[in-house]
């Protein structure tokens, strides 16, 4: 029994995501599931810092960002295919994940939101400047795949697999990072960070690895954009919405669980789809006037997202069911 | 030094008190309750939508919209106080921050979806003429909006330092328990804080809206402009958020004069980065 | 000495509350550090343990300056501490909780929560290893932060009002904890407002009144010592002291 149920579900939700996009097979259900993964990814590499560390980024667009731009700009000048840039994205977002973190981590958490959200402001803005990397213009892919190397498909199919495959890897580095002594150390800074340095954890230290950690994946993320939409600018690479919706899917989910940024972004990129085809472009305004207030009421009511939500719920019934059996 | 640059440098003083008035709005919260509003930069957003209400209902100018934004967002301030801040206050910071961000982004695009993303303005001529002092030439708008605002920051200064209310408000902040013990309502004073803090930023908003184009967005660049501030002023001082806020009107100013309007928000953004790794503690802290 | 203040002063803008105190525990030692309300002893612990960094002097540990160094540092050289007010982990369990500090001597998951566990049996807690330390009472807690402190392996303890807020009972079993670990071979640096804990647990006291230590002997001793009855111990602990020696 606990065998079968320790792999038993991992192994239906496998299967599910394996073959959500044979089953629902449609160009606008491949495209969603797609898109429901690659927000994941970066839901969940924000999840590292956000989450297991407690250090909230409001600009953690500015890593998505860096990941696009170093995919496309390096096509652009140098020819090569997009995804050669993503070394270049990783370390553009270390080395931003620095000048912000090294500061800001060793003092109360709100200097580190304030400047998450400062640097990713003043990126764009020298991005939107900058005509090297297209200023406000953009820069594009390939219009036309030269080799497979390009990753430049019509089908939303091999991007769903590819997205998966790093969701997979985002995760199981997540895992990792949850069983390890980074694990530890992180929920007992998050606990007090006081009693945890005095028990030998180095608190900034750690946040800043986690940090950087999700800083590079994130970047990862951005680079997966950038190769399957070929295109991006300041506003959809750079663009405050996305810290926005990368932040309250893993939010709504449940921050700092290693599932709850995938379930937030289950839930909300289908509904923003959803209502951008209902409403057009006036639903953009609504869709974040939503966001907003379920970002308000998690807070006040359920800060711990909604698969803590699922965990007590399940605790009472089986509570419940204990009671009536004796 | 020519009259152009002395022109630029006043201009930059005139925008830096208004910077300073809702920047102090921002550092009173965040002295008293260590929660960084978030919202911060929309209150002013809000604020300037509703001095252009004011003119397109009622045809009045600042000396309408001024008051009745004051107590517009005085009032959005208590209830988000209540409704919202007063329960997330012991969560973790997360919660807090989300709550925050989250007033933040309904409020922009609550604004965004009722009013449209197109930039609106009020018309020139509601604060009209130029003034000319000592060859400085200085629209009347921006000699009025940065008088008010010295004047509203000073007068704050004086509320929190000077007054029985203030006292009872700087008690809250410095041992919440030992003042309920002495007879003081820790959410009464709290809420008084965001009130004031909010219609600071109310009188900002409808100040700025008479010189400056309106938008759902705007907020956006005050919020970090405010951030800019306290943290250049030391958190919870409000005379270190006036010296901040005049000395960014005038790096503004300056860039924009040197080197090009478009730069002087990248010239602002990184002051903040660089007070960051050099004075965290801001101008005015104790090292 | 193994851990040593030298001519430690901390000043809170015009306010000293130490005033160059220089006070050293030996190695094997058992030091107590009291005095009334504000006199200034837990100021100068926190400087012990990297919590405060002194405004003037300098802290020695086994020959080392260690003034400039974090706590953390200083927890792997070999400090470690209990807090005032308990500081555990409310969201982990008792054996997590424990684990944080054994993971100070060993990167691996699995080594750690054995040693952890090693830990809580020696401190008695084998039985709540599971529970959450939210559901632990204020004695559980300050066991619970000794055992998260030895699980780091340390040479000194340093315990800030361990027993405060115990029953009589839960002395009595917190002292022959401390008494254990003292056998055990490590130092250990006691505040205390107890006077009996003091007088049956410390081979030496250092009494600290305004900032200054007024008195440094044997426990009985320093109370003998008129300034410091004056100052400090005022008749009903004196009896208790009487009674104690």
């Amino acid at each position: 029994m606990g065998l079968l149920r320790r792999f038993l579900w991992p192994a239906i939700w496998l299967l599910v995501l394996l073959a959500f996009p044979l089953v629902w097979d449609t160009p606008f259900q491949q495209r969603l599931g797609t898109l429901v993964l690659l927000y994941a990814i970066a839901a969940s590499a924000w999840n590292i810092v956000g989450g297991y560390a407690g250090q909230v980024s409001v600009g953690h667009v500015v890593f998505f960002g860096c990941g696009a731009y170093g995919a496309l700009a390096t096509y652009t000048h140098l020819g090569l295919p997009p995804i050669a840039g993503l070394p270049l994205g990783v370390a553009a977002s270390v080395a931003i994940a620095a000048v912000v973190g090294v500061p800001t981590l060793r003092l109360s958490g709100h200097y580190f939101s304030m400047a998450t959200i400062a640097v990713a402001e003043l990126v764009r803005l020298v991005v939107a400047n900058t005509e090297f990397l297209g200023a406000a213009v953009g820069l594009s892919g390939p219009t036309v795949p030269r080799s497979v190397l390009d990753l430049s498909f019509t089908s939303s199919l091999p991007y769903y697999y590819l997205f998966l495959a790093v969701l997979a890897g985002t995760l199981a580095l997540t895992w990792r990072m949850e069983n390890s002594r980074m694990g530890y150390y992180l929920r007992a800074i998050k606990d007090s960070e006081r009693a945890a340095r005095s028990l030998g954890a180095a608190a900034s230290r750690y946040k800043m690895r986690a940090y950087l950690l999700s800083a590079a994946l994130t970047a990862v993320a951005g680079s997966m954009y950038a190769i399957m939409i070929g295109f991006i600018d300041p506003e959809s690479g750079l663009g405050i919405l996305i810290s926005v919706k990368i932040l309250i899917m893993a939010a709504l989910g449940g921050t700092g669980t290693l599932f709850g940024p995938l379930v937030g972004a289950a839930i909300l990129v289908p509904l923003e789809e959803i209502s951008n085809n209902v409403f057009g472009g006036g639903g953009a305004g609504l869709t974040f006037v939503v966001y907003g207030a379920v970002i308000m009421l998690l807070a006040r009511f359920q800060p711990g997202g909604l698969l803590e939500l699922l965990g007590r719920l399940r605790a009472r019934a089986a509570g419940r069911g204990a009671r009536r059996a004796a | 030094m020519t009259a152009t640059l002395l022109q630029v440098i006043a201009g930059g003083l005139l925008l830096g008190a208004l910077y300073a008035l809702f920047a102090s709005g921002l550092t009173l919260i965040w002295g008293m309750m260590n929660v960084v509003n978030f919202a911060h930069g929309d209150f002013v957003m809000l604020a300037m939508y509703t001095s252009f209400v004011v003119w397109k209902t009622l045809g009045l100018g600042p000396a309408a919209s001024v008051p009745i934004a004051a107590l517009v967002l005085a009032t959005v301030g208590i209830v988000a106080y209540f409704a919202l801040v007063r329960h997330v206050m012991r969560a973790p910071m997360i919660a807090q921050i989300l709550a925050t961000f989250g007033l933040a982004l309904f409020l922009r695009y609550g604004v965004f979806w009722y009013f449209g993303a197109n930039f609106l303005s009020l018309p020139d001529n509601l604060v009209g003429g130029t003034y000319d002092i000592w060859g400085i030439r200085l629209p009347a708008a921006r000699l009025l909006a940065g008088a008010v605002a010295l004047l509203v920051t000073a007068g704050l200064h004086l509320l929190l330092t000077r007054t029985m209310l203030g006292s009872r408000m700087l008690a809250v902040a410095e041992d919440e328990a030992a003042a309920q013990l002495m007879g003081i309502r820790p959410h009464r004073m709290q809420a008084v804080a965001w009130g004031l803090a909010a219609g600071a930023a109310g009188i900002a908003g409808a100040l700025i809206s008479t010189f400056f184009y309106i938008s759902p967005t705007v907020g956006e660049t005050l919020a970090i402009v405010a951030f800019v501030t306290v943290s250049l002023g030391g958190f919870g001082s409000v005379p270190g958020a006036l010296v901040a806020g005049l000395l960014i009107g005038v790096i503004e100013s300056l860039s924009a004069y040197w080197i090009g309007a478009v730069y002087k928000d990248i010239v602002t953004y990184s002051l903040f980065v660089a007070v960051l790794w050099l004075r965290p503690q801001g101008l005015m802290g104790k090292a | 000495m193994l851990l040593e203040g030298r001519d430690v002063t901390v000043a809170f803008g015009a306010f000293r509350a130490v005033d160059g105190a220089s006070v050293g525990v030996r190695e094997g030692e058992v030091l107590g550090l009291i005095g009334p309300n504000g006199a200034g002893k837990s100021t100068f612990f926190n400087c012990l343990t990297g919590d405060l960094t002194p405004t003037q002097g300098s802290v020695h540990f086994a020959g080392q300056d260690v003034t400039r160094l974090p706590p953390e540092d200083r927890a792997a050289l070999g400090i470690a501490r209990s807090f005032q007010v308990p500081l555990t982990f409310e969201g982990m369990s008792v054996l997590d909780n424990v684990m944080i500090g054994a993971f100070l001597r060993t990167a691996h998951t699995g080594e750690a929560r054995e040693r952890a566990g090693a830990v809580i049996e020696r401190v008695g807690l084998a039985p709540f290893a599971h529970a959450s330390a939210r559901s632990l009472g204020t004695p559980g807690r300050k066991r619970l932060e000794i055992a998260r402190a030895l699980a780091t392996e340390p040479k000194v303890l340093l315990l800030d009002e361990a027993m405060a807020g115990l029953t009589p009972t839960e002395v009595r079993q917190a002292i022959a904890l401390v008494r254990a670990i003292h056998q055990s071979g490590i130092t250990l640096v006691i505040v205390e407002h107890i006077m009996e804990v003091i007088v049956t647990l410390a081979e030496r006291v250092v009494v600290f009144n305004q900032g200054r230590e007024i008195a440094n002997g044997t426990p009985a001793e320093v109370t003998s010592e008129p300034q410091v009855i004056e100052a400090y111990l005022g008749k009903r602990a004196a009896r208790a002291m009487r009674r104690g020696a």
